[in-house]
């Protein structure tokens, strides 16, 4: 569509320019009245050239081109049409006849030369117009674009005011446009704001370019303003072309010196500008850079090649301080938990090097200070002479602390090959970034803590539904008796344990257990203990044998301050007959008919002793359960459970047991558990609680059962 | 979560540890912390009074445990002292009284380290 509609324009173009050819050969000895032909030949110049603007707004369409570009796509033009313009000049022709205001060419060859001369020129005024406008236009405000269409409009009229006239004649109207429009060209010039965005580099190219350009423009001004074969053919081709060309030639003029001059001024602080830059877009880039913090290493990577961009150092690389240790103390981080986790442009060898100093190394300095640390010239320093004799590249260096929360985080070092390499400015722009830096780091430590947390969270939940599975899924069920348990962990896992054996012989074999402490290790020992118990006490049927076997076992294993106590008890299913042995563990508690007490044979703990003192200590205790005997197994996380100053304790337990002793060994265990958390006032249990209730019904739950 | 102290005294070259509020896992590093400094400066004659001490955990036991075995192989002992009675009976439950000597008043556990040759070094055997 596009490309139809240029071939439309341009098409129409060449016609006009034909038609305007042809009016002239065919008129070339009569002087023209400004009459109808006369206004034909004019307007088909105009209507030329307004379609040919057009043809090239459609090119360049709304690409872009960037300011130097432009101005060096100008440059070239101006020069190519500069000597193709020297070259019609030294053309030997004919020329032109002046006669009544009007000019004649004298031969057809200097008719066409004057032709092609003034659409050349008339195509470049086009090409230039649009080139600049863009320029003029760059980052356009409310009056910019009407400054520019004012020129445009002094332009026109200052050409329209010939249109009637004959060439050689004058006007003071077309004198006034003409002044108008030149006070415009020099308004319009004023605007170069595309400039300061320029790299250092691109402001050098603008300056030669704007410079050969001011150049070729002034040659192509005198042509047009002397009375030479130049003015004379543009003048006899098109008195309104030539105004309009000469005035683009002014403003092509003037902008290009005004732009040589505003480069010039802006040059000894292009480097600056551009240093600006790149720390706007790399601050800019970190600080998106927070967000991504999932992968570590890629941070740390982003953060030393920023650093370098920044600063325009040679080399760069971050240290990470380990352990969170709050160096308050001089030097309280040793070094070895400081590790290079990024480094650009230098090798580890380098740095060990440079950390090899004679006396305090700048690692260690700016640990002790925590301030940046900035070495201008690092050949000079007394410890860093063994650098000079490696030939290190290191002349200057910045030393940042990482500092966050009073802790010191990491280090980060800039080096650069010259001494001195490093400004204030630097420093500043290396801290704020160090700062940035900090924030992202820290934020990544903290998101893979937090899902190591996650990641232990669902270990412990593992362990603790492992743990759960090592207790008794049910409890063991007999027509003469009944059994509740229960045994909840104060943490995620715990140390307590409770289980049940049916011997061969129809005998049943209880335990309750604690290991001393809480949590994992206790758990640990716990699942040592469950082995222990299933393996062993089919083997020794009577629990003082089990638990002095038991013990001997354990002493290999348990470390010295930890022990564990265990009661055992072997029932008689059928008789009721009941064996009790205790190693350091609570007493069980017996409620029956007429008494209450507690059974407490003697025995220390397991793991405590492993000679002849432990079996010494133990005892053995029989008992024989009547009808409606209730037995309670715990650990001490029942009686030790507190209240403030008070403790749950022996007497409450067994108060509370006698009280509950008609109801169900279930509803006993309920009612012991309600009285416990309501004595702790509902707050969690902080040490592991386990709870086995016995209800004895002997023959009577027989007939029940029966 | 409760108060521990420990109050640190010596008569006649024998270590007197005053025990003071609750002995727990939370606590139990103190006391940890104040047998390891006398361990570390050779010191072996070690009497622990509990006139003071409110209550005691099995960690806090386990504390006892894990000293023991140096003290006596430096020819020295840890014996208890002022007991009350609930303190005692954890103790008590697991067989303690049969791995320590326990006293009643501090002063006979004093006088005991000086009466070696009427009595074994201890009752562990």
């Amino acid at each position: 569509m596009i490309k139809l509609r240029r071939f439309f324009y341009i098409g129409g173009a060449f016609l006009l320019l034909l038609i305007k050819f042809t009016i002239d050969v065919i008129s070339k000895n009569v002087v023209l009245e400004t009459g109808g032909v006369s206004l034909l030949r004019e307007l088909s110049v105009i209507g030329a050239f307004l379609l040919l603007y057009l043809a090239f707004s459609t090119a360049m369409g709304r690409r872009e081109h960037a300011p130097v570009r432009r101005l060096g796509v100008l440059l070239i033009v101006t020069y190519g049409v500069l000597i193709a313009s020297i070259g019609f000049g030294l053309t030997s022709v004919a020329g032109f006849d002046r006669k009544n205001f009007s000019l004649l060419p004298l031969d057809y060859p200097t008719l066409f030369l004057a032709s092609v001369s003034s659409v050349m020129l008339g195509l470049f005024s086009v090409l230039a117009i649009r080139l600049l406008r863009d320029l003029v236009l760059f980052q356009r405000r409310k009056g910019t674009q009407r400054n520019f269409l004012l020129l445009g409009v002094a332009i026109a009229a200052t050409g329209a005011s010939v249109l009637m006239l004959r060439p050689l004649q004058d006007s003071a109207a077309t004198t006034i446009f003409f002044i108008i429009a030149v006070i415009l060209a020099i308004i319009n010039a004023f605007r170069l704001p595309w400039i300061v965005y320029l790299t250092k580099r691109e402001k050098v190219y603008t300056l030669v370019y704007s410079l050969l350009l001011f150049f070729a423009y002034t040659a192509l001004n005198v042509m047009l303003a002397r009375e030479g074969s130049l003015r004379e053919a543009l003048l006899y081709y098109s008195y309104p072309l030539t105004e309009v060309a000469t005035l683009t030639a002014i403003f092509g003029n003037i902008y290009a010196g005004m732009a040589f001059v505003s480069t010039l001024f802006h040059l000894p602080t292009a480097e600056a500008f551009d240093r600006k830059r790149s720390e706007v877009t790399s601050l800019h880039n970190l600080g998106r850079l927070i967000t991504q913090v999932f992968d570590f290493n890629e941070l740390v990577d982003t953060v030393t090649a920023m650093t370098l961009q920044v600063c325009e150092a040679k080399s760069c690389w971050l240290e990470l301080v380990r352990g969170d240790q709050p160096s308050g103390a001089a030097g309280s981080v040793v070094p070895s938990s400081v590790r290079v986790v990024a480094m650009k442009h230098i090798a580890p060898a380098e740095i060990e090097q440079l950390h090899q100093a004679e006396g305090e190394s700048l690692r260690d300095e700016v640990i002790r200070r925590r301030t940046p640390l900035v070495i201008d010239d690092i050949l000079r320093e007394p410890r860093f002479l063994h650098l000079k004799k490696a030939k290190s590249s290191i002349a200057s260096i910045v030393v940042m602390p990482l500092v966050s929360h009073n802790a010191l985080v990491g280090i980060l070092y800039a080096t650069k090959d010259t001494s001195y390499g490093f400004l204030k400015d630097d420093v500043d722009v290396i801290s704020a970034f160090a700062d940035q830096a900090t924030v992202a780091i820290e934020n990544s430590r903290l998101i893979n803590e937090s899902i190591e947390r996650e990641r232990l969270i669902r270990e412990m939940m593992l362990a603790q539904e492992m743990q759960r599975k090592l207790l008794p899924q049910s409890v063991p069920v007999y027509a003469t008796l009944e059994i509740a348990a229960v045994s909840t962990p104060a943490f995620e896992v715990g140390g307590d344990y409770y289980d049940f054996v049916a011997l061969d012989d129809g005998r049943l074999g209880i335990v309750v257990g604690d290991v001393s402490g809480k949590g994992v290790p206790a758990a640990f020992y716990m699942s040592e203990v469950k082995g222990i118990f299933q393996s062993l006490s089919r083997m020794y049927p009577s629990p003082r044998d089990f638990l002095v076997r038991a013990n001997e076992v354990l002493m290999g294993t348990v470390d010295r301050h930890s022990f564990i106590s265990l009661l055992f008890a072997i029932l008689d299913v059928r008789t009721g007959g009941l064996t009790i042995a205790r190693a350091g563990h609570c007493p069980m508690l017996l409620v029956s008919a007429e008494k209450v007490s507690y059974i407490r044979p003697g025995g220390m703990g397991l793991g405590l002793s492993g000679d002849a003192l432990f079996a010494k200590s133990l005892q053995e205790q029989n008992v024989e359960l009547r009808e409606g005997d209730v037995c309670v197994f715990y650990t001490d996380g029942i009686t030790e459970a507190r209240c403030g100053e008070d403790e749950f304790g022996y007497d409450r337990l067994l108060e509370c047991t006698r009280g509950a002793k008609h109801l169900t060994a279930d509803g006993i265990k309920e009612e012991v558990l309600s009285s416990v958390r309501r004595f702790v006032e509902e707050r969690a249990n902080e040490d592991d609680i386990t709870l086995v209730v016995l209800k004895w019904h002997g023959d009577r739950g027989r007939e029940l059962n029966a | 979560m409760s108060d521990f102290k420990i109050g640190l005294r010596e008569q006649n070259s024998v270590h007197i540890l005053e025990l003071k509020g609750y002995l727990d896992a939370h606590t139990a590093p103190k006391l940890e912390e104040a047998l390891q400094n006398l361990l570390g400066s050779s010191r072996y004659n070690i009497v622990v009074n509990c006139k003071d001490l409110s209550y005691i955990s099995s960690a806090g036991l386990g504390v006892f445990m894990a000293f023991i075995e140096d003290v006596r192989k430096h020819s020295g002992d840890i014996k208890l002292t002022n007991m009350s009675p609930k303190v005692y009976n954890v103790f008590d439950l697991l067989g303690f009284p049969l791995l320590y000597e326990i006293f009643k008043e501090e002063q006979d556990a004093i006088t005991r380290f000086f009466d070696k040759s009427k009595n074994p070094s201890s009752t562990l055997q």
